[in-house]
């Protein structure tokens, strides 16, 4: 299933400066493109196959309709991006999907958020006990069952 | 390499085709009644302490190696399914314990009416049989699986009581039923196959990691490769994984005589056996029958009817989500077993459709989840994701509806001419499209759902009028009922064709009601495993 040697090649300044436009600084967490997620990025995408050549597949076309995409100030790469997006959305929502994922595992995003960072498991979350009080309506209501 | 093996396969009592809930349930109650059984399963035993919930990358995973759709997984015991003329796309899991592997456990049972659709509703068929006789084993089913919930539904009728009381209902859960309580509506807590106290061999209770999706690390949820398999393995039953089925063998007379398998090495094998169980899911069983083509049975085995295949029946989901003002820690329990409502569950005449449906209330996941849409759209990118992201983050809950899809001949699974799997075996292709009714349930049930969203307090609502990532639910392709004419096999999941042929998945459902149908499918299992234990002694060897 893994294989990032294929993802070598992938353009991570021009992943970086993608980055910066679909998620932005804000408080004291820098855009993400500036936050050094790209190589990241590139090994997680590579922890599957298909998922691998897709978005292998959305930077080899973005790239090739943006050559100068790092040059362009914001704006014109905000439309360039939302072209993308409009052309190929199965390609984009690749490329935004591993984006958002990768930024939110990071613990300076954890910290601004409040979020844990922990994974789901072995820890786990706590839960107040089952209350029966709260049906205390619904017992009330007579049996509407369809009998056969 | 193609090496065919048959010396070192003795002659088994019967041989079950799929490892998962209803496999698992039939395998365990015939090896405790003393048949000889084997299983074939093509996929493997899980790890749960390799369960991706544990994984720092368990974001990805879920959307990737653990996805629900087996193209969108594609490992290796995966096979393709050509879903290209289906608006929903099948959703199960190939390896021991099968699709229970990664459910959400919600196990509410049919309804007494749902066996009696033509006689109550003019529509579809009744089922041959009725919710009396297959109390017994949902009672059964519960026991070994373990079943969270408590008596008192006023929307159900009387039943023994569960294993365990409820899991809890979470802060977030209460906001959502206060919808429910203020339209005066029905909802209850959920029956769940989730442990909330210790239950079952080695089985702990949930600690609401919320991604019980990916395959429960706790052990909590439960799932037939850590229920029904210890017993049947315990038992003398045998299970072969790896073991890819391509078709059942016919003798001369038309009784089947065993099945040809690929085993995990690539060496083609035959498993010699009195009986064969089909237990591959609603897709995978008429698969394997069509492609189990001879002589005898040139367009299909068991397929006198032309039914094999046909009738192919999902629950088409919408999903109608809110964003709430307050903060809940929705990532905290179990993603769908707070509860769920049956107020429109019963055929009204006066809302323009038949049959009914269940919403089913549903958390919401962390971040990333939310970051890429889970239930809604994605959060949107550049200006303002971050605002939106902090609005709906521990904010959102929804309700997924699961309404009664009836049976279609048009609706089918068939064989595709030219996708295979790995194997070269012919994959299944889906020809589906959702009903009027379908859709007017749906369009009904929406409407519902804004109003208790709202009711509950909801300040944003979004709909996704029918999921495209949905297909849990396969149910009608090897249809039962009395007449071979209009079915494939009896009430006892019987072929009208083999007499040595039996099919116990969700196949051989004639109608699906409004529910999650694996607590039926193991009831029906079960049901069959007694008949064969009962009745089938000359298939003991």
């Amino acid at each position: 299933m893994t294989n990032n040697a294929s993802t070598k090649n992938v353009n991570e300044e021009l992943l970086a400066a993608i980055l910066d436009r679909l998620i932005p600084a804000i408080d004291d967490v820098p855009s993400a493109g500036n936050m050094g997620l790209t190589t990241e990025i590139v090994r997680l995408s590579g922890q599957q196959a298909r998922f691998q050549g897709i978005f292998k597949n959305a930077m080899e076309i973005f790239e090739s309709t943006n050559s100068e995409f790092v040059l362009l100030d914001s704006e014109a790469q905000v439309t360039a991006i939302r072209k993308f997006e409009s052309n190929e959305p199965d390609l984009f929502s690749s490329l935004l999907t591993i984006s958002y994922i990768v930024y939110y595992k990071d613990a300076r995003v954890h910290k601004r958020i409040g979020w844990s960072g922990r994974t789901p498991q072995p820890e786990g979350n706590p839960m107040e006990p089952w209350d029966d009080s709260i049906l205390e309506t619904q017992r009330e209501r007579e049996p509407f069952w369809r009998k056969v | 390499m193609t090496i065919r093996n048959e010396s070192s396969n003795e002659t088994v009592d019967i041989v079950v085709i799929g490892a998962g809930a209803s496999g698992g349930a039939a395998t365990a109650w015939l090896a405790e009644s003393g048949f000889k059984v084997k299983c074939l399963e093509q996929g493997y035993w899980q790890d749960s302490s390799k369960y991706a919930s544990a994984s720092e990358d368990y974001e990805f995973e879920m959307l990737t190696n653990w996805a629900p759709d087996p193209n969108v997984r594609q490992r290796a015991e995966d096979y393709p399914v050509n879903d290209s003329n289906s608006p929903v796309t099948p959703v199960m899991f190939n390896g021991v314990g099968g699709s229970t592997i990664l459910w959400t456990a919600h196990t509410p049972r049919f309804h007494p009416s749902d066996f009696r659709v033509k006689t109550l509703d003019g529509v579809a068929d009744d089922w041959p049989i009725s919710y009396d006789e297959l109390e017994e084993f949902y009672d059964l089913n519960d026991e070994v699986m373990g079943c969270s919930g408590i008596n008192g539904d006023p929307a159900n009728p009387p039943r023994s009581p569960r294993q365990m009381p409820p899991l809890p209902i979470g802060n977030d859960g209460k906001k959502l039923i206060s919808g429910f309580e203020k339209l005066g509506w029905h909802w209850w807590p959920s029956d769940s196959y989730i442990n909330s106290q210790r239950y079952g061999e080695g089985r702990d209770a949930c600690n609401f990691c919320g991604h019980n999706h990916m395959g429960c690390y706790q052990r909590a949820k439960s799932s037939t490769d850590i229920t029904y398999w210890p017993r049947a393995l315990r038992s003398g039953a045998t299970i072969e994984t790896g073991a890819r089925v391509r078709r059942i063998i016919i003798d001369d007379s038309g009784r089947a005589t065993g099945a040809d398998y690929i085993d995990s090495k690539g060496n083609e094998q035959h498993q010699k056996a009195r009986a064969v169980i089909m237990a591959a899911n609603g897709i995978g069983t008429p698969r394997l029958l069509l492609n189990s083509t001879s002589d005898s049975y040139p367009t299909g085995l068991a397929n006198s009817s032309g039914l094999v295949g046909k009738n192919l029946m999902f629950h088409p989901f919408a999903m109608i989500s809110g964003t709430f003002p307050e903060k809940m820690d929705t990532w905290q329990g179990p993603l769908g077993n707070i509860g769920l409502s049956q107020e429109f569950y019963e055929t009204d005449k006066r809302r323009g459709f038949v049959r009914g449906y269940t919403y089913q209330f549903q958390r919401s996941l962390g971040p990333a989840w939310i970051a890429n849409g889970g239930f809604r759209n994605p959060v949107p990118w550049g200006e303002g994701h971050h605002e939106e992201l902090r609005k709906r983050l521990g904010s959102v809950m929804a309700m997924a509806v699961i309404g009664e899809d009836l049976p279609e001949e048009h609706n089918m699974v068939d064989l595709d001419p030219e996708l295979t799997d790995s194997d070269g075996i012919p994959a299944p292709r889906l020809n589906y499209t959702l009903s009027k009714n379908s859709r007017d349930q749906l369009d009904h049930a929406i409407e519902n759902a804004k109003k208790a969203l709202k009711a509950a307090g909801a300040e944003d609502i979004f709909v996704d009028p029918m999921m495209r990532q949905s297909g849990w639910h396969l149910m009608g392709t090897a249809r039962m009922g009395n007449d071979p004419e209009k079915s494939v096999v009896d009430k006892w999941g019987q072929s009208h064709d083999v007499d040595n042929l039996f099919v116990i998945d969700g196949s051989v459902f004639v109608t699906g009601a409004a529910v999650n149908p694996t607590p039926t499918i193991q009831a029906l299992a079960l049901r069959t495993a007694d008949y064969i234990v009962e009745h089938r002694q000359d298939l003991k060897g």
